[in-house]
């Protein structure tokens, strides 16, 4: 018998009855939930009658509509901090920022951890080293009532990255080249194993992008190997080294294995309406743009903030260009202001609005008009995601959405 | 027996595309209103009770926003008939009793005609066409097959 990988072994230590070959009942370690798929439950889970397994294991925060931007909103927020309130849940984390930012700043969120979410995005907790996946409403309401679920136990495809990343690119350009790959399905039903052997290593910042598209690449789980980045930055996080840190066993028994190479790696940018409709930067014709967007899950982290200070440092954002920057959390807002790049943002130009999921979905404060041209530093560029169902959106790295700011376009550089 | 009009896609139709962010509510009336509404604003008043979409790969890829199931449902959307499905869509589909199946053999997507009558047995996994085609399904599994019989996932909770 061949030896588990990081996947296997988290299902296996959380399996609490096996259905048949395929499908296992898991015990869950922590539910995570939003503002929007919450509210889709509350009224099911309180006519049944049912009580959470363990509020403390539950991490609920009002993200998508945070602070609501029309009545019906309104509504719906109301309708999840009542849910949220009177079921005692222990981590409400109210207009704190988006739930996978939160989810990462937890001490739930640790390696090896088994995490369920009413969020596709929640696979972003893989950047830990924790098999984290988004499922919907009805699923969570079934996990919160039992803290079980029921799962497939995915095949692993191993990713391995080696090399040096080069100085401009991220892991948001890390994980486009990795949609280019792959495309929209190439990884679907997958574990995808992220093993970093790369000289710098991957900063945990860019860890937490790329597990976060895992699923646009159609992947249940995007977990990375846990190595002394993953422990660096729980101890910092929890006062504690992580106990458990869980490896694939040396012969374990992957669908393929992919070798990325980062030193030869340019920016990369996503083209409408496909996050896998990926080319270099530098092969892109030039784009007109109207609005710039460095927020989202995938982005908007302290590292994000930062390098897009950097390149606006001393420079003006175009005139024809919104940018509208939303920090991920407010923590990373808080350190950011700390370290002077929102002013630095602001002074360029920039935008700044509350940490939240804002235009990303399309729902909130930055959505786009029928001619609008954005670059966004999101995880998806839909038809119709971000607004208008004519609107086009470009994705890119934080440092990229930023120097197109300032140039009022994308690509066209020699 | 499912029994209705096949609406024919392409491959990788993600959630935002099946049901546009701007129609999330709790409103049912308004969550029926938008399945499609920006891909094609006439569908929703065609769509009869009983319809089967039928698509390529990855069907339902992208957001986890029940409220693109729920649509279906409210539209009267049979079945989903698909090459293979985005597994949140797949997942949360069969949570709530709609069937969704996958070809047997991918390439007889192409014979199903688009705005063809079909009809759908899912315990049997057969999609027949008006004019006699018959094209196997691949059958669902037991542990689909249970919550199906369940009435969903919720059927599934341990009596309290």
């Amino acid at each position: 018998m061949s030896g588990r990988t990081i996947s296997d072994k988290i299902i296996d230590a959380h399996t609490v009855e096996g259905a048949d070959e395929v499908h296992r009942l898991v015990r869950v370690d922590a539910v995570l939930g939003h503002d929007a798929t919450i509210a889709l439950l509350a009224d099911e889970f309180d006519v049944r009658g049912l009580e959470i397994w363990d509020p403390d294991r539950v991490i609920l925060t009002n993200d998508h509509f945070s602070p609501p931007s029309t009545v019906e909103r309104a509504d719906i927020s109301n309708r999840f901090l009542r849910f949220a309130r009177t079921r005692k849940i222990t981590n409400l984390l109210v207009d704190r920022g988006i739930c996978h930012q939160l989810l990462v700043e937890h001490p739930l969120c640790v390696p090896g951890a088994l995490i369920v979410g009413a969020d596709s995005h929640t696979v972003m907790g893989g950047g830990l080293g924790a098999c984290a996946t988004g499922m919907g409403s009805t699923d969570v309401l079934f996990t919160l009532a039992t803290g079980t679920t029921w799962l497939r136990v995915p095949p692993t495809i191993r990713v391995v990255f080696e090399g040096t990343l080069p100085d401009d690119c991220s892991g948001r350009d890390i994980v486009l080249e990795l949609l280019r790959r792959f495309g929209e399905s190439g990884a679907r039903y997958r574990s995808l194993e992220l093993v970093d052997e790369s000289t710098g290593r991957i900063c945990q910042d860019d860890r937490f992008a790329i597990a976060n598209m895992a699923v646009e690449i159609g992947a249940k789980f995007g977990v990375f190997r846990p190595d002394e980045v993953t422990v660096e930055y729980c101890r910092r996080r929890d006062g504690v080294t992580p106990a458990g840190l869980v490896e694939s066993d040396m012969d374990a028994a992957y669908e393929r294995t992919v070798r990325m190479d980062l030193t030869g790696l340019t920016p990369r940018v996503a083209k409408p309406w496909s996050p896998a409709n990926v080319v270099a930067l530098k092969d892109l014709e030039r784009v007109e743009l109207s609005v710039a967007f460095l927020g989202s899950c995938s982005s908007a982290r302290l590292s994000d903030l930062a390098a897009a200070a950097e390149v606006l440092r001393g420079k003006r954002v175009h005139p024809d260009v919104r940018f509208v920057v939303i920090p991920a959390s407010m923590p990373q807002f808080q350190e950011a202001l700390r370290a002077g790049h929102i002013a630095t943002l602001m002074d360029a130009g920039a935008i700044i609005n509350h940490p939240s999921c804002g235009p990303c979905g399309g729902i909130d404060k930055g959505v786009l008009g029928a001619d609008d041209v954005c670059v966004s530093t999101s995880n998806r560029n839909f038809r119709g995601r971000m607004g208008h169902w004519d609107s086009r959106t470009y994705l890119a790295s934080a440092r990229s959405v930023a120097r197109a700011a300032t140039l009022g376009y994308l690509g066209g550089e020699e | 027996m499912i029994s209705g009009v096949a609406w024919v896609f392409g491959d990788d139709l993600n959630t935002d595309v099946i049901h546009p962010p701007e129609y999330f509510s709790l409103d049912p009336e308004r969550v029926r209103q938008g399945l499609f509404a920006k891909y094609d604003s006439t569908m929703v008043s065609r769509l009869r009770k009983g319809d089967v979409l039928v698509a390529g790969r990855n069907f339902g890829c992208g957001s986890s926003r029940e409220t693109s199931i729920r649509s279906l449902l409210l539209n009267g959307v049979g079945a989903v008939i698909a090459v293979d499905f985005a597994r949140i869509f797949f997942r949360s589909a069969t949570n709530n009793g709609l069937p969704c199946l996958t070809f047997a053999d991918p390439a007889d997507l192409a014979r199903v005609p688009n705005g063809g009558r079909v009809s759908v047995l899912p315990d049997q996994g057969l999609l027949s066409t008006i004019d006699g085609r018959h094209i196997p399904l691949e059958p669902p599994g037991r542990f689909v097959r249970r919550i199906w019989a369940a009435g969903g996932l919720l059927g599934l909770l341990p009596a309290r």
